[in-house]
């Protein structure tokens, strides 16, 4: 056992109300610097959809993750061999028309425009070439206008659903969407670290936290091939590439990352999970319908005397043990099990989770009426708006048991807590239906409270980084004080 | 005396001690490939007697500046280029007064002789046969190492009826070559010493051997016979070869980059407005 601590996160799509807060907090902190106008490290998806970039699920044309061959796990994208042969030109770069053409207004033109008939408008400028353009596509492009019929309908998680059931989620009156909020995974396997031919990519050894050494870099790309998510982008001024750092200043410092403090849904749950590093590869191979049970079993139960005696001899600090064993993540994804990885069937046993969201009933209209195929409020899962099928594309793998277990639950436990403050559900009926659900009235309570009355103390748990200790091995911590602060990253010397 | 004098002396009377073994030696290095002494004119005139046709002042002046001489009009010096079809001697490096006049010395006691060691390359006057003719055009083409080795000419040279894509475009058809030059011994004489700029210093550390420039009279005879130019039939078919191996080479490489990415939203949104 090679017990490691990481960083994860879960985000509650049930609670999503798509406002795009968490994006705005990241692009205005990290992303408003030239050749980084079209990345969005966080960004907001609205599916079905096609996503951002365009299809970015669409592994046979974007080639990212992992895939088995001969039992052995080898990049879709590239390889040692590989590389050599595609040395002058990446094959599987994404170009910026399949992210977008980031453009800003010319809002002079408000005010300057000659006297006609008509409102002046702001026309849109490329923040790229200067010129006037023709706005083709946005980054959240499915939401904005953009045609749905073209976009909506080519969303890769459609994949094995009937043309009924494709026709069930555009129809008028029957209509039905959810968020995908989205940031980099930090994943267990991450593609992006090993696709990179000068090694500038690492996941970080106390948090598990995957950054971008922007010294390293050499402008390969093969990180933006690699990984499956479109998490990692080129900065075209920089010649450089970068990615979601989950706001590490903040979390050394002890405060939630931006997207995940500025979120207003409170979808949004960050804690340590510690997990066995010498089971990640074993776990990453198995088949697609085992991987999510396998990416659970790596993850250690905190409060195991064994675990914690085998963090503490790799080195994870007492205070991380604790935090991991408050950590709302765990319960989310070890007890509760309702949260569930995004493709994990991409390889690279990602650890941010979703708790898949509930969807209104099916209806049906016949004149001016609107009928409901269920009578309950609370429906029957399986008739649910959004296809069985499509999230278990999108959470599962392609298999519905992980995903109906999870919704099957939150069902419950909204049965549950109907039954305690309305009443007009018998208790019995609730207990029976939590019974059902592989719960009980604790766990439905807990659930509840994790979800509905979380403070930010609930949400966020974060590990103390012990900043003091990293400083220490360097130099002397009174050294170090003298020197820190605001002001030049790499300070004034005498001399020319 | 210090030091420095002495050495200034030495090189002032080692020459002259030397004289004539330093002049046979440097006529050998330098004047050989266009001139003989007693065995007929190469791209420069025989050297027999020249003291008796220009005095050795005249002379000496040429010597260490053709191209000015040239180039000041002097009616010998120009009429000496056209015999020579325009080739105009280069000025040897290394060349002062001393050593001109040390060489027109050598000149005069070589001419003395009834065989000059410098009389130069004799050629056979023997009948070519055909395997001469194919042994020329194997040197031609290099499928026969040259002896001393030198490039072969399709290198360079082209000429009729080689096959393939034909020679080398760099220098001139050798299919008449044999009449351009005026027969078996000029011609041969200029493979044995080429008087261009481009071939001199090539040949001149790998010259040919005798032999080797007689089988090559005997090609550029054979196909001088035979007449026309090369045509440019090899030159089409190079053209199509090479743009036939372009298509292959962008189709192999489509081929193997068969699975790189091409661009997924705008085929999308175009693709849908198609089927609408």
């Amino acid at each position: 056992m090679n017990v490691r601590s990481q960083i994860s996160m879960v985000f509650h799509l049930d609670k999503c109300i798509g406002c795009h807060t968490c994006s705005i907090a990241c692009k205005n902190i990290w992303t408003d610097r030239k050749g980084t106008e079209y990345m969005w490290w966080n960004n907001v998806e609205t599916k079905p959809g096609t996503g951002y970039p365009t299809q970015w699920e669409n592994q046979d044309k974007y080639s990212g993750g992992w895939e088995t061959h001969n039992g052995d796990l080898r990049l879709k994208s590239t390889g040692k061999g590989k590389i050599v042969f595609n040395i002058f030109h990446n094959p599987h770069q994404p170009s910026m028309d399949d992210y977008y053409e980031p453009w800003t207004y010319d809002y002079q033109e408000l005010f300057n425009a000659p006297e006609g008939p008509d409102q002046p408008t702001a026309r849109p400028v490329s923040m790229v070439t200067g010129e006037l353009i023709n706005i083709q596509s946005g980054p959240n492009w499915d939401d904005d206008l953009g045609g749905s019929k073209v976009y909506a309908e080519n969303d890769p998680n459609l994949a094995g659903l009937s043309d009924e059931q494709r026709a069930q989620l555009s129809a008028v009156e029957r209509l039905v969407f959810f968020y995908f909020p989205r940031i980099c995974n930090h994943c267990l396997n991450p593609a992006c670290v090993a696709a990179c031919p000068s090694g500038a990519l690492y996941k970080r050894g106390e948090d598990g936290i995957v950054l971008l050494d922007q010294k390293r870099c050499r402008a390969w790309r093969s990180c933006v091939a690699a990984c499956p998510y479109k998490k990692v982008f080129y900065n075209w001024f920089t010649g450089k590439s970068e990615k979601c750092i989950l706001c590490f200043p903040r979390i050394e410092t002890g405060q939630a990352p931006a997207c995940f403090h500025s979120c207003v849904g409170r979808i949004r749950y960050l804690g340590v999970l510690l997990y066995d590093a010498d089971r990640i590869e074993e776990a990453a191979k198995r088949p697609p319908e085992e991987l999510v049970e396998a990416q659970r079993s790596i993850i250690l139960d905190p409060f195991d005397p064994v675990v914690i005696a085998e963090a503490r001899a790799n080195g994870v600090h007492e205070s991380v043990i604790e935090s991991a064993q408050k950590s709302p993540v765990y319960q989310f994804v070890k007890i509760w099990k309702i949260a569930l990885p995004p493709h994990i069937e991409y390889g690279t046993l990602p650890m941010l989770f979703y708790v898949p969201p509930m969807s209104p009933v099916m209806a049906t209209k016949e004149g001016n009426t609107i009928d409901h195929t269920s009578e309950d409020l609370f429906h029957d899962i399986d008739e649910s708006r959004v296809p069985m099928k499509f999230l278990a594309n999108l959470f599962g793998a392609g298999h519905e048991g992980k995903v109906r277990y999870a919704l099957r639950k939150q069902k419950a436990v909204r049965w549950y807590r109907r039954a305690v403050t309305v009443g007009d559900v018998p208790m019995s009926t609730a207990e029976h239906m939590l019974r059902e659900a592989d719960s009980t009235v604790e766990e439905a309570e807990a659930i509840y409270r994790l979800t509905s009355l979380c403070t930010f103390d609930d949400r966020f748990v974060i590990p103390p980084s012990h900043r003091e200790e990293a400083i220490q091995m360097l130099e002397s911590p009174e050294e170090h004080r003298q020197s820190a602060g605001f002001g030049f990253l790499s300070g004034p010397r005498r001399g020319i | 005396m210090n030091r420095f004098n002495v050495r200034l002396l030495v090189a002032a009377i080692l020459p002259a001690l030397g004289g004539a073994q330093e002049a046979a030696e440097f006529f050998r290095q330098n004047c050989v490939s266009c001139h003989t002494i007693g065995g007929g004119r190469l791209t420069g005139p025989d050297l027999k007697d020249v003291g008796q046709r220009k005095d050795p002042a005249w002379l000496t002046r040429f010597l260490m500046n053709p191209q000015g001489m040239i180039n000041s009009g002097d009616a010998y010096a120009l009429q000496l280029q056209q015999q020579a079809r325009g080739v105009v001697m280069p000025t040897v490096q290394g060349m002062n007064k001393a050593r001109a006049e040390a060489l027109l010395g050598l000149i005069e006691a070589e001419s003395k002789l009834e065989k000059s060691q410098f009389i130069g390359l004799q050629i056979s006057d023997r009948p070519f046969t055909g395997e001469d003719i194919e042994q020329g055009r194997r040197m031609f083409r290099g499928t026969r190492k040259l002896l001393n080795g030198g490039p072969p000419c399709i290198s360079c040279h082209t000429m009729k009826d080689l096959g393939g894509l034909g020679g080398g475009r760099l220098a001139p058809d050798l299919t008449r070559v044999f009449e351009r030059l005026e027969g078996r011994k000029n011609l041969a004489s200029w493979l044995f010493a080429p008087a261009t700029p481009t071939m001199q210093p090539i040949f001149r550390k790998h010259p040919l051997d005798a032999n080797e420039a007689l089988l090559l009279v005997a090609l550029f005879e054979d196909s001088a016979k035979r007449g026309g130019q090369d045509d440019s039939v090899a030159l089409l078919n190079f053209f199509f070869l090479a743009l036939g191996g372009a298509v292959i080479g962008l189709a192999a490489c489509d081929a193997a980059w068969k699975r790189r990415f091409r661009a997924v939203r705008r085929p999308l949104v175009r693709g849908m407005e198609l089927t609408r």
